[in-house]
C-alpha cells in the first residue's frame, strides 16, 4: 500500500492484476461496480476471448457499436496513428497472433513478422460506430489498460473517494491530497529500479518489452508498418493527465522521437534505449539513480 | 492535448554556494545558457508556480547574522537571442545563509518553434541507467513492464520445459 493505514482492493482484470489503495476501505457496492466497470471493459475490447464485442469483426467485415469512452481512444489512436505514419495502430492484432501472441498463447510464430493492414484501407472508426471492410483483429493494449485505469478512477470519484491510487499492473492513476513515491523498475532487472518520481494527481505509465517476450527478440511492442518488435527501445515511463493518454504515449514513445509527440501531447516522458542509455524531459530530470 | 504557452521548472540547488556577487547578480546572463535545455518540456514540468518576476526585483524576508547576502527570494527577467528572435526567460532564487536553496526558471518563449527546438534539446538529456534494488528503497509501488496474465506466463513455462 501506498500509505500506512490505507487499504487496498486486489484484484484480477483484463489478464493483470490490479491494486486499488484509498485511506478507507472501498464498499462493497463500489467494489462490485469496480468488477463491473473491467468485466465491461473486457468484454468489449479483449482479442483474447471469442465473445467479446471486438472479435466480431474479427470474424468478418462488420459493424459494432462501442460504448461511449470508445470515442477518447479513437481520438488517441487517430493521432498517434498519424503521428508515427502507421507504426502505432491498433490493427496491429494481426500482426501479434502472427508472431505467436494469440488467443491460445501459441507463442509460436506462424512465419515471419507480416504488417498489419492500413487503418485507412479497412476501417471507419469514428467514436462509438466503427466499421471494418475486412476482417481485422484489433488490439487496443497499448491504451486500453491506462483507460481502464481512468474508468475505475471515475467510478471512485463518483462514490466519494477523494484520495486513491489505482494501480493496473504499472500502470497508475493518482487523485488526492497524498503523494505517492513509485520507482521505476529496471528494463532488464525486475528487482531493481533506475530512479523514482513523485505522482501527484496525474498518471504515470510504462511501457517495457522484457517480461512479456516469448522468444528471441519476439515481444508485444510491435511497429505497425513492418509487423516486427521494436528493438531499438526496450522501456518507456510517461507521466500525462490521463492513465489513457499516459499509456497510449508510452507505447508512441517506441515508435517516434519525443519532440514529435509534444506538438500534440501534453505530457512528461522517460525514454530507455537498448544500450542503457536514458533519455527524458524535464520532469524526470533528478530522479534517476547515478 | 494543449500547448502551455508558459512553462516553469523547479529545480532544487539544495547547498549550492555562492562564490561571489557575480555569481548572485548574474542569473540574467547565465541562465539562459546553463538553464535552458533543462528548462524545456515537453509537458507539465511545472513543479514550481509561474513567477511573474519584475526585473531585478527582490523581496528579501529576513537576513542572519554573518552572511553576506541577505536571505531571500530574488527574481529577474534575463533574454537571450534565439535562432527564432529574442526570447525571455525569468530566474528566481531563493538564498537562506549565503546558500542558493531554490532556482525557479520561467520560460515563455515568444516564438511558437522555440517550444519545438527547446524540446529537440530536451531529448538530447541522456544518461545511463543505474539499477538500486527496489527492496532497498522506500517505495510501495513500481512501475515498470506490465504483469501478464498467468496464461501468459505458463504458456511460457510450457514452452521452456519442452525446450529443455
Amino acid at each position: 500500500m501506498p500509505h500506512p493505514g490505507w487499504r487496498t482492493f486486489s484484484f484480477e482484470g483484463i489478464g493483470t492484476q490490479w491494486e486499488i489503495s484509498t485511506p478507507v476501505e472501498i464498499a462493497p457496492a463500489v467494489r462490485g461496480e469496480l468488477h463491473k466497470t473491467v468485466a465491461e471493459y473486457d468484454q468489449t475490447w479483449s482479442r483474447f476471448r471469442p465473445d467479446s464485442l471486438v472479435s466480431g469483426v474479427s470474424r468478418g467485415p462488420g459493424r459494432i457499436t462501442l460504448p461511449e469512452h470508445a470515442t477518447a481512444l479513437q481520438e488517441v489512436y487517430s493521432a498517434l496513428y498519424r503521428l508515427s505514419d502507421g507504426a502505432m495502430t491498433p490493427l496491429i492484432g494481426s500482426s501479434l497472433e502472427r508472431l505467436g501472441y494469440d488467443s491460445a498463447y501459441t507463442l509460436t510464430p506462424a512465419g515471419n513478422p507480416l504488417a498489419p493492414p492500413r487503418w485507412e484501407d479497412v476501417l471507419d472508426w469514428n467514436g462509438t460506430e466503427l466499421a471494418a471492410q475486412a476482417p481485422v483483429v484489433l488490439d487496443v493494449g497499448a491504451a486500453g489498460k491506462g483507460q481502464l485505469v481512468d474508468l475505475l478512477g471515475e467510478v471512485l470519484h463518483q462514490s466519494g473517494h477523494a484520495d486513491f491510487l489505482v494501480d493496473g499492473s504499472g500502470d497508475m492513476l493518482h487523485a488526492g491530497n497524498h503523494p505517492v513515491t513509485v520507482a521505476l523498475e529496471h528494463p532488464y532487472n525486475p528487482r531493481q529500479a533506475i530512479g523514482t518520481v513523485v505522482l501527484d494527481n496525474a498518471a504515470l505509465c510504462a511501457s517495457a518489452s522484457n517480461r512479456r517476450t516469448w522468444g528471441d527478440g519476439l515481444h508485444h511492442v510491435l511497429d505497425g508498418t513492418t509487423g516486427t518488435p521494436i528493438d531499438t527501445t526496450v522501456a518507456t515511463w510517461t507521466i500525462a493527465a490521463s492513465a489513457l493518454e499516459a499509456d497510449a504515449l508510452a507505447t508512441a514513445l517506441f515508435m517516434l522521437e519525443p519532440p514529435r509527440v509534444e506538438e500534440e501531447f501534453e505530457f512528461s516522458w522517460l525514454k530507455v534505449s537498448s544500450s542503457g542509455a536514458a533519455t527524458f524531459s524535464t520532469r524526470f530530470e533528478g530522479r534517476l539513480f547515478t | 492535448m494543449t500547448t502551455p504557452l508558459r512553462k516553469s521548472l523547479y529545480v532544487g540547488f539544495a547547498g549550492l554556494s555562492i562564490i561571489g556577487t557575480a555569481a548572485a547578480c548574474a542569473p540574467t546572463t547565465t541562465a539562459p545558457t546553463t538553464q535552458t535545455p533543462a528548462t524545456q518540456d515537453g509537458g507539465q514540468a511545472a513543479t514550481g508556480t509561474p513567477t511573474s518576476a519584475a526585473t531585478s526585483s527582490s523581496t528579501a524576508v529576513a537576513s542572519t547574522g554573518g552572511s553576506t547576502y541577505k536571505d531571500g527570494t530574488y527574481s529577474s527577467d534575463g533574454t537571450y537571442t534565439s535562432p527564432n528572435g529574442q526570447e525571455t526567460v525569468g530566474v528566481e532564487l531563493t538564498l537562506a545563509a549565503d546558500k542558493v536553496s531554490a532556482v525557479n526558471i520561467t520560460v515563455h518563449p515568444s516564438n511558437p518553434n522555440t517550444k519545438k527546438f527547446q524540446g529537440e534539446f530536451a531529448g538530447g538529456i541522456a544518461a545511463q541507467i543505474v539499477g538500486k534494488d527496489i527492496d532497498d528503497l522506500n517505495v510501495s509501488k513500481v512501475a515498470g513492464s506490465s504483469l501478464t496474465s498467468g496464461g501468459f506466463n505458463e504458456a511460457v513455462e510450457q514452452i521452456k520445459s519442452k525446450a529443455k
